[in-house]
């Protein structure tokens, strides 16, 4: 993965011998780490629909193409289905988060993403999900589209743009609220097969995935491209990580044992802290139910020293404990 | 804190300009400053004492009116966030004019002009309302500019005339020219609506149960449709007790009117249809 911040090689001598006591849950060892993240901003929009399908459909592409702030700019996702009695209009919605470095990012991404993918979508209508600490525009410009057709309807403080289009109106909320959020919580695990590692994974996220307030924004929720800080080609600022490739084990800079085939990360961005460690607790716990019977070895986290965010999530501690 | 009784004694024939509370709320003055102070009657200067009694202390977030009459005008006039005042019996002319956030409730009729030119806060009118509800003064370009004035009755020609935003809702009938002029906002009722509905309205929207007597010759027809915001503002339509919780919260099919052409507008009329 093409991440800066999944990049120390150098991690592992960061970390003080004495703090490498034992932690196992159902033989998977624990690695005494904390997984580094960032600040970032996020928003929450609210997507409805005819059905699930439309919504669905607007949802997924308006979400596509945002896996990491580096090459996409925002770090998107569905959050979860909404019934009828949980959306502004009454109608079956989507949750999506939405997550950027920074407040003006977000809101252009935002109406970049709505205006190509929720406006064009058949039967869809957006609204804020978020109160957040400040508001940024939603179908404020977007209305301009209307060209002069646009009316505003206020309805308890909060107004909505009415934007004819070819299947009646398109119906979105002026503004939206934004927050500050984290963003790149993570969880790397170590398996004896590559088809061991998938099956953890997927149990993580399929665990993670009930939460609300979390994205998984990687492909399915894991990410097998690791990368490290810099390369030996200077036009690149990152690339693979090596130390953790299981084709290079037994090069110098690899860290793997030889028992380990295959290594997944899944990364999670979060609305707070407590989202974050309630994320990970659910994950850690469905790998570690699988246990080292089901091949799983190891379960660390992205370290990088301190240097890459002030946000520290400690995988003993969010586990209860030094030793199970 | 125990309300506040402002009760009206009589004034004859006379109308009584209630601008005089309006002050006193911004003044903080005591009942007995207020009863000291001067109200014109007609041609005559009498004691305020003389026409109204008060119990207790203005500042007080709860006011009651008692005894209200139709001659009382301007009940209510800028009344601010913090206050309710209700009113047992009938108002005269101007019932909420600017109303600033506060809560009034009339448990009689209005006479004309209920509501003009009010900027936030609500209004129920327990019966019947004159003309120009939620109008404008005769001068302004603008009339309600916001908050919610429901009414449980009927109410007059002109209903929403220049209205610029907020709800109006009537229970009841509304007579000829609903919406004259109307800048936006929501105009809806449960009963009957007169002619002319719409005439020269730029945008804003009337929603009735059945097409009005007649509208505006610059309304087209635009068919059928199910409109997404109609859920939304159903929530606030359904907020207070009235008839029109009787109204699906869902509720979205309407045959829609837009105009008036006439000025470019685009207003609409919607009529609930399924």
């Amino acid at each position: 993965m093409m991440k800066w911040r999944n990049a120390s090689v150098a991690r592992w001598s960061n970390i003080p011998a004495q703090n490498h006591k034992l932690m196992n849950i159902n033989g998977v060892f624990i690695e005494d780490t904390f997984a580094e993240a960032f600040p970032m901003r996020a928003t929450r929009i609210i997507i409805t629909g005819i059905n699930y399908k439309w919504a669905r459909h607007a949802a997924e592409t308006m979400t596509g193409f945002a896996t990491s702030v580096i090459g996409c700019k925002v770090e998107a996702g569905i959050e979860r289905e909404l019934g009828n009695h949980e959306t502004p209009d009454g109608r079956p919605g989507i949750a999506v988060l939405l997550f950027a470095t920074d407040r003006k990012t977000l809101e252009a991404q935002l109406q970049a993403r709505i205006g190509q993918c929720v406006l064009t979508c058949p039967t869809t209508a957006v609204f804020a999900g978020l109160e957040g600490e400040g508001q940024i525009a939603l179908g404020k410009n977007l209305r301009y589209f209307g060209d002069g057709y646009q009316t505003s309807k206020q309805v308890d403080d909060h107004r909505y743009w009415r934007i004819p289009v070819m299947d009646g109106e398109f119906l979105c909320e002026e503004t939206t609220g934004y927050q500050t959020a984290i963003g790149g919580g993570n969880l790397l695990v170590f398996a004896r097969s590559l088809s061991q590692v998938l099956l953890a994974c997927e149990a993580a996220i399929d665990a993670m995935s009930m939460l609300p307030n979390i994205i998984l924004p990687f492909p399915g929720g894991g990410v097998r491209s690791g990368s490290k800080v810099g390369s030996k080609y200077k036009t690149l600022s990152a690339s693979t990580n090596h130390p953790y490739c299981p084709t290079l084990k037994g090069l110098p800079d690899n860290v793997l044992d030889k028992n380990v085939e295959a290594v997944m990360e899944i990364v999670i961005d979060g609305l707070s802290v407590e989202d974050l460690n309630l994320a990970m607790r659910r994950g850690i716990e469905a790998i570690c139910d699988l246990g080292k019977a089901q091949g799983i070895e190891k379960i660390t986290g992205g370290n990088y020293g301190g240097k890459l965010g002030p946000h520290h999530f400690y995988l003993r501690e969010i586990m209860g404990g030094d030793q199970i | 804190m125990s309300a506040t009784t402002i009760e009206y004694k009589g004034s004859g024939d006379h109308r009584v300009d209630m601008h005089w509370l309006q002050q006193a709320l911004e003044q903080d003055l005591s009942p007995k400053e207020i009863s000291k102070s001067t109200l014109k009657l007609g041609s005559e200067q009498v004691l305020l004492g003389d026409v109204f009694s008060i119990d207790g202390k203005l500042s007080a977030s709860e006011l009651s009116l008692k005894n209200s009459s139709n001659r009382l005008d301007y009940v209510g006039i800028g009344l601010p966030s913090d206050k309710t005042l209700l009113v047992e019996g009938d108002c005269g002319h101007y019932l909420g004019q600017q109303l600033a956030g506060g809560r009034l409730i009339c448990n009689g009729s209005a006479l004309h002009y209920a509501g003009c030119n009010m900027q936030t806060g609500s209004i129920e009118i327990m019966s019947n309302a004159g003309d120009y509800v939620g109008g404008s003064i005769a001068g302004n370009k603008r009339g309600m500019a916001g908050g919610r004035l429901l009414i449980h009755g009927n109410s007059g020609d002109f209903t929403g005339d220049l209205m610029r935003r907020g709800l109006l809702m009537v229970a009841g009938n509304i007579g000829d020219h609903c919406g004259n002029r109307m800048i936006a906002g929501t105009i809806t009722s449960m009963g009957s609506v007169g002619k002319n509905a719409g005439n020269g309205m730029r945008r804003g929207t009337l929603l009735f149960p059945s097409k009005p007597a007649s509208m505006a010759t610059g309304f087209n027809d635009c068919g059928r449709h199910s409109l997404g915001f109609l859920p939304l503002l159903m929530r606030d339509i359904r907020a207070p007790e009235s008839a029109f919780q009787a109204l699906h919260p869902m509720r979205r099919r309407v045959q829609r009117y837009l105009g008036d052409a006439s000025v470019d507008g685009q207003g609409e009329v919607l009529i609930w249809i399924g």
